[in-house]
């Protein structure tokens, strides 16, 4: 079924747009869950909650392609269950090893959290990924959005991991002049 | 500002920009990769028309070394398939569908098809002898029809029978909304009928024929020197390029002699992606079970939620193709029966034309377990039309060639019919998504029972369209050919 007349059943608050949406996004929403969260049940509940959150944002949202729609949805559900689980025990999926690289580019004496930085500083982000080129940018995707293992981005890159070990760490870099020119970083 | 901020920072990047990096960069390339595809096929059927006696006199005639066209098909313009990124996705998609749409006719005597079909489809993949067969019921279709609007009397009335139509009209209405139902050119989904007549240099020939074919089958007509080196070359030029370059080997060793008249040239090319795709880490070497001896070949993996359906001696799944491109059936011949068993039981033949519309079915989680396959045949169609009815047209006393013609037409035969056939299938597809697995949740409950559905010992497989229609059908005795 096309996206759009997914959208419309949700639109139509008919039930059917959610088994449509799982029939079409279950296994990639459980993907992005699971490179997270590294669970299988988490994940299954995750891609679940991605479900509710769907029906809930339609209407009044109307996504025109709805892939990267969910999947933002299923890594912000899957993310926020991750820090939950997190304050007890250490998740086993590839988060913790993608974090720690972006440990890079943090400041954790910094300002203080609100929402309104939050989302400059997703801007900030989205601007330094869109200008990306697009090998780089990709790559980054993979990993840092998708938290695919380098090994994986790699082989989804068409280059070896050494290679994309190399163009990581060089983008996190410039990620980081980058948020320092933007005033997030002070040194 | 610590680095969970960042990394749901990083949540907020364009929609564009994530679509863009599930799309693959490959290092190195399939010898298809420029299709992008899942499944590509192709078939050539080739005829060659001499005159009796053989007597050929172009000595002394100008030498003519290029063809030239003498009727000129136009395929129909389709906008490409929509770029999900673009901001006028919309107006793309509307165009797209409109274009689509535009193409769908109504196949009216589609019993007539399918007797057509079921008949044809044993005859020509029978006797494989534990090598791979694969024939398009679609391509040898348009190369009759076409070959019916060339002759008269007997010879017409043959292949009239054959075809399942009761007059000329008939069948040429048939062709043409066949032609058109199938024909796709968006890029995501290529499906074309290309057909083109060769002409001897100096054969007088009747305009309206040409026309007519050039109308209702898109068949170019060319006129040349055949024979000589350099028509060889323009016609496998053709060929090639109809089929992409897919059957370079047995296109290459097309000639005619220098008595041919007539050669008559049809090709399906057709490439498609699964509509869900098959995850390439999953992708592993298992054994294939030939009747030449065991082989390991890279097995593809799926798990998903589908219809099994089951006969009196196999069993079957079949796989959709995205974006209307129909389904790709796969049949298994139970425990001690062959592929060979399978195209003599009216049952199985049943369910191959049933497109899926079968009362032994149920919808099981289903562990599909497809050897990656790249099967290529050349069969002589000579013999599996004469056993079919159609005789008189390969016999120099017999064969009535008198449409086409405008001279004298006499003693003008079909001496050879070739049929060449190349299907692939590979794992790729739109995304990149690691695996498959059904996600449950209340609204829809999975099937419980579960099925493996190995294909690690010969079968058959069907490309159709939805009414049941196969483009193409073979026999996998050994998935990675010879």
């Amino acid at each position: 079924m096309e996206d759009m007349d997914i959208v419309a059943l949700y639109w139509a608050r008919a039930q059917e747009a959610i088994a449509r949406t799982d029939e079409k996004y279950g296994s990639y929403c459980f993907t992005v869950a699971q490179n997270i969260l590294g669970s299988r049940e988490d994940s299954e509940e995750c891609v679940n909650d991605t479900w509710l959150g769907a029906w809930n944002a339609m209407p009044p949202h109307r996504p025109v392609v709805l892939r990267p729609f969910l999947a933002k949805l299923t890594r912000r559900l899957s993310f926020n269950r991750y820090r939950a689980a997190t304050a007890q025990k250490r998740g086993s999926g590839e988060i913790a090893a993608v974090l720690d690289e972006l440990r890079d580019c943090a400041d954790p004496g910094g300002d203080p959290e609100g929402e309104a930085i939050a989302a400059e500083l997703g801007q900030a982000i989205r601007r330094f990924v869109r200008q990306l080129p697009p090998r780089e940018g990709d790559l980054f995707v993979r990993r840092y959005f998708f938290t695919e293992p380098v090994a994986v981005a790699a082989r989804h890159c068409g280059i070896s991991e050494n290679h994309a070990g190399v163009l990581l760490s060089r983008t996190r870099r410039k990620l980081r002049d980058h948020l320092r020119q933007e005033g997030f970083l002070h040194e | 500002m610590n680095e969970q901020d960042i990394y749901e920072g990083i949540g907020q990047v364009d929609d564009d920009v994530l679509l863009r990096s599930e799309k693959k960069r490959r290092a190195r390339r399939p010898w298809w990769a420029a299709a992008a595809a899942a499944v590509v096929a192709v078939a050539v059927t080739v005829g060659l028309f001499f005159p009796r006696g053989s007597s050929s006199d172009s000595t002394g005639a100008p030498l003519v070394t290029m063809a030239h066209a003498v009727a000129e098909a136009h395929y129909p313009e389709m906008a490409p398939y929509p770029d999900e990124t673009a901001a006028d996705f919309e107006a793309q998609y509307e165009a797209w569908r409109a274009d689509k749409k535009e193409q769908n006719r109504e196949i009216d005597n589609l019993d007539g098809l399918k007797a057509y079909a079921r008949t044809s489809i044993p005859a020509f993949l029978s006797g494989a002898a534990g090598e791979n067969r694969a024939y398009s019921p679609l391509n040898v279709y348009m190369a009759l029809s076409m070959l019916a609007e060339l002759t008269d009397g007997e010879s017409r009335a043959q292949i009239l029978t054959l075809l399942g139509s009761d007059s000329l009209e008939a069948l040429r209405g048939q062709a043409n909304a066949l032609w058109n139902d199938h024909y796709s050119s968006d890029g995501a989904t290529n499906s074309i009928l290309a057909s083109s007549l060769w002409l001897d240099e100096g054969v007088p020939f009747d305009q309206n024929t040409l026309d007519t074919l050039a109308e209702t089958y898109y068949a170019s007509s060319f006129q040349g020197d055949l024979g000589t080196e350099e028509m060889n070359q323009a016609l496998q030029d053709w060929l090639n390029g109809q089929t992409s370059g897919l059957l370079q080997e047995q296109i290459g060793q097309l000639t005619l002699d220098p008595e041919t008249l007539l050669a008559l040239a049809t090709t399906v090319y057709f490439q498609a992606q699964w509509d869900s795709t098959f995850s390439e880490e999953k992708t592993a070497p298992q054994t294939f079970h030939s009747p030449a001896g065991d082989v390991t070949v890279d097995f593809l993996h799926r798990d998903s939620s589908g219809y099994y359906f089951w006969g009196e001696h196999f069993s079957a799944v079949g796989l959709r193709l995205a974006n209307d491109g129909g389904t790709m059936w796969l049949l298994l011949p139970d425990e001690g029966y062959t592929p060979e068993d399978l195209l003599a039981d009216s049952e199985a033949m049943d369910f191959l034309l049933s497109g899926g519309d079968w009362a032994q079915k149920k919808q099981l989680i289903v562990h599909l377990s497809l050897p990656k396959f790249d099967v290529s045949s050349q069969i002589d169609l000579e013999d599996g039309l004469r056993q079919l009815g159609v005789t008189d047209v390969f016999d120099a006393g017999l064969a009535d060639f008198s449409p086409m013609l405008a001279g004298d037409a006499q003693g003008i035969f079909v001496s050879q019919a070739k049929h060449g056939v190349r299907v692939a299938i590979d794992e790729e597809g739109v995304t990149a998504a690691a695996y498959t697995v059904m996600a449950a949740d209340g609204s829809s409950a999975p099937p419980e029972e579960e099925i493996d559905f190995t294909l690690d010992r010969p079968f058959l497989f069907a490309l159709s369209d939805d009414q049941g229609l196969p483009l193409f059908a073979g026999v996998v005795n050994q998935p990675q050919g010879q």
